[in-house]
């Protein structure tokens, strides 16, 4: 993610815009899932966009953080806010362990070690099968519904908690790109033995992000498993780290904004497509070798470009 | 060989041995570098210069011996340590962050030297006006002011170099390493980049590998002649130009 | 020799990325001679050698080889027009035996069957099922060598042949040199030992400062002792 994006206001206005108008245009059920994944997908942008590192295994975070944020509110009645912040530290401090020991290893190795780690979650959930529910899932889990007092019961409310929380993250990760901290992630991306020539303790840097994306992810779990009153173990599965990356990469990871462009899309996609045909991953595939082959930047840097051409025109005239 | 009695030397290589697998690159070798004077280091193809850079910055951890920095022993402290021991080095390929401009290049290395700097994640850099300082100082230094906002990539290839020494000064080092700054330089800015390298030894000692033999003549104060992973001279340059030994390392043994 | 050189070089200049190595560079190999570059290390003979062979990324300037022009074609191409590059350090395949890296290279129609390299370098053929990376440094030299001639070139550049080899084993590649050039092959020769190239080149090139500063005959780079004081050695540089 450029630290020094163009007008990072106007990012903020389209996301904010697109927030604002989405329950208008999808059922409230449907948007509050957009922006569960849309936060999801944000873990998998920032450390590819930002850091350069590709992660075939935030869907352990996530999964992690639904369970964490489920088994405290069913069997130790914790409220809503706290069980969500336990599911963020969750996926944090995990990854950060994991994390310390994979950042050492680089490029298709890295890769291969997130998507091992992403692997062992779904074993791990089969193996403590009396605290998860193993296969069948996590079920019983109260329905958390009172934030300070005020209901999110009905799917308006809960979408607008959704997307509140969804919206505070992305402000987050902007502050981060933008702040000396991201500095010398991007530096990392661009040129690494560069960054540990200059004197950066490049690895803690890349623990330090690893962790800051699993514990998003693991927020995103936790919103996750409100949303729904059970945790589903397909949120630990390999196809979840799967479609989180296929969701950042098709908004486009050169701006967080990206995240919420994909989840928006592919959420709908799936939902329209599958009742139709059962292969609709097929499409999905179809799209992104077409987005790789030709708009790499996905959907954020189509909005982009036109954009670009509007000022060009408006310039001519 | 006369080593110098000057007072303590800013850097000491004890009997560095660095090999790769079969192949021995340095052998047993020693030399030591006083502050506040240029120094350096020549020889033919594969000699090992590269090689002993590596060992010294901790890009490359020797097999044997010590390196011992301004009294510290550093054999085997990382690459980031030893910055912030006072070593700062440029590479022999241009290596800078080539997406991101000139000034940007700049104040990511003077932010380095500012370690807790690096971990602010809730504000942008620019409010630190003395970061901001050094790197406008920097610019003057180099001769790059007027291309602060120029993509490092898009510099000539003079202005990379002297780029990839601001960053190394940006460290404020006590020990600068110079690997080819010359290389594929025109005349004018070889000129220039000769006269920053001269200025820099009132601040601090500067260990330069260079093919330029009439800058490096001019120059030194001291020059080590390394060929085959071992040093074979070692002196003024005015004893270095005339030592049967280097004359022999040059231009090959008579059969 | 009244026919075309066999190599026209002409205002050379190559660049790795931005830096600019060669400046200009003129010279000619003239058939069936061997022309030898000399130079302190870092002036840019290997560099001259990859942009005449068609491996250095940007060059400009002219490069004819027989009178074609090569300059900027693939290097593959650049090989099949004729040209055989012995590149410093070697570079044979380690992995494959002896016998594979000269049977892969070998091309019908040249004069140098792999069974004539069998005969001029014996110690390879004795060890003809070797692997490349288990030869000792001399015999990968010879390999390099033989691999370079099985494809029947009209211009071999050698790039710095006895770099790190014993006196035993450089005095047998001057011998081999030699052998060649009776057979009538052009050569360019890097080569920093001045001994060696005394006794086999015809003529000499200096580069320094990424140009040819000098070129003459054997005498009279032995008289150009000031040439070679200020060039070739630390003495007046």
């Amino acid at each position: 993610m450029q630290a020094l994006e163009r007008s990072p206001n106007l990012a903020t206005a389209v996301v904010l815009a697109t927030l604002i108008v989405l329950p208008f245009v999808v059922p409230a059920t449907l948007a509050s899932q957009i922006a569960i994944f849309a936060t999801g997908a944000l873990s998998v942008a920032l450390l590819l966009g930002a850091v350069g590192l590709l992660s075939f295994g935030q869907g352990l975070y996530l999964g992690v953080g639904a369970y964490v944020c489920g088994i405290l509110a069913k069997d130790a009645g914790m409220g809503l806010i706290p069980a969500l912040l336990m599911a963020t530290l969750a996926g944090a401090v995990l990854a950060g362990i994991l994390g310390s020991v994979i950042v050492r290893r680089h490029g298709v190795y890295f890769v291969m070690l997130t998507l091992a780690f992403g692997q062992m979650g779904y074993f791990a959930v089969l193996a403590f099968k009396n605290v998860t529910g193993g296969e069948n899932g996590l079920t019983g889990v109260p329905r958390q519904f009172d934030l300070l007092g005020l209901s999110i019961a009905n799917p308006l409310a809960m979408y607008v908690f959704m997307a509140g929380a969804f919206f505070l993250v992305f402000l987050l990760v902007q502050r981060v790109i933008a702040s000396p901290f991201g500095s010398v992630l991007a530096a990392i991306r661009e040129n690494e033995p560069r960054s540990i020539a200059l004197g950066y303790a490049v690895a803690r840097y890349k623990t330090a992000a690893v962790a800051l994306a699993g514990g998003i992810a693991g927020l995103a779990g936790g919103l996750h498993v409100v949303f729904l009153g059970f945790v589903p173990p397909s949120d630990i599965e390999l196809e979840m780290s799967q479609r989180l990356l296929v969701i950042a990469l098709i908004g486009g990871i050169g701006s967080p904004g990206g995240a919420l462009l994909g989840s928006a899309f592919y959420t709908i996609v799936s939902e329209a497509l599958s009742e139709i045909w059962p292969r609709w991953l097929a499409l999905i595939a179809l799209l992104l070798i077409g987005l790789v082959l030709f708009l790499p930047g996905g959907l954020w840097s189509a909005g982009r470009r036109i954009s670009a051409l509007f000022e060009r025109k408006t310039a001519h005239e | 060989m006369s080593e110098s009695t000057k007072g303590e030397p800013i850097l000491i290589a004890d009997s560095i041995d660095v090999r790769f697998g079969d192949f021995q690159a340095l052998s047993g070798f020693s030399m030591s570098v006083q502050p506040a004077t240029i120094h350096a280091l020549i020889g033919p193809n594969g000699a090992g210069k590269t090689t002993l850079f590596n060992a010294l910055t901790g890009v490359r951890k020797p097999s044997g011996g010590r390196v011992v920095f301004n009294g510290h022993t550093v054999t085997h402290a990382s690459a980031h340590r030893r910055v912030h021991y006072g070593m700062s080095r440029s590479f022999q390929v241009t290596s800078l962050f080539s997406a991101l401009t000139v000034a940007e290049n700049l104040r990511l290395a003077v932010q380095a030297r500012h370690a807790a700097e690096g971990w602010v994640f809730w504000r942008g850099p620019a409010r630190r006006r003395d970061i901001s300082d050094e790197v406008d100082a920097l610019l003057t230094e180099t001769f790059l002011t007027g291309r602060a906002d120029t993509r490092a990539g898009d510099l000539s290839h003079g202005g990379q170099r002297s780029l990839e020494i601001g960053m190394a000064l940006a460290g404020r080092p006590k020990l600068i390493f110079l690997d080819e700054p010359l290389a594929g330089m025109g005349i004018d800015d070889v000129h220039r980049t000769k006269g920053l390298i001269s200025s820099l030894s009132s601040r601090m000692a500067v260990l330069l590998i260079e093919h330029n033999m009439s800058v490096v003549l001019d120059i030194s104060d001291r020059i080590t002649v390394m060929a085959a992973g071992r040093k074979i001279a070692e002196d003024v340059p005015a004893k270095i130009r005339t030592d049967p030994a280097v004359r022999a390392a040059y231009l090959g043994s008579t059969a | 020799m009244t026919d075309a050189p066999i190599l026209s070089v002409v205002g050379l200049n190559g660049w790795y990325g931005k830096s600019h190595i060669l400046q200009g560079i003129d010279l000619a190999v003239g058939n069936g001679e061997l022309l030898a570059l000399l130079g302190r290390n870092g002036v840019g003979k290997t560099t001259t050698m990859r942009a005449i062979a068609g491996t250095l990324g940007r060059t400009e300037g002219e490069v004819l080889l027989g009178g074609t022009s090569i300059l900027g074609r693939p290097a593959h191409a650049i090989a099949r027009q004729g040209l055989s590059l012995v590149p410093e350090h070697r570079g044979i395949f380690g992995t494959l035996t002896v016998e594979e890296n000269l049977t892969l290279a070998a091309r019908k129609g040249s004069p140098w069957s792999v069974d004539r390299i069998w005969s001029m370098f014996p110690s390879l053929a004795d060890r003809r099922r070797t692997p490349g990376g288990k030869l000792s440094g001399g015999e990968q030299q010879m390999l390099a060598i033989g691999r370079a001639l099985v494809t029947g070139p009209k211009l071999l550049l050698l790039d710095e042949p006895t770099e790190g080899l014993a006196p035993v084993i450089v005095d047998r590649l001057v011998e081999i040199l030699q052998e060649l050039k009776a057979t009538g092959l052009s050569m360019l020769l890097v080569e920093q030992s001045l001994a060696v190239c005394t006794a086999v080149a015809d003529r000499f090139a200096i580069l320094d400062g990424g140009r040819i500063v000098w070129q003459g005959d054997g005498p009279a780079l032995m008289a150009a002792e000031d040439v070679r004081a200020r060039h070739l050695t630390l003495e007046h540089a």
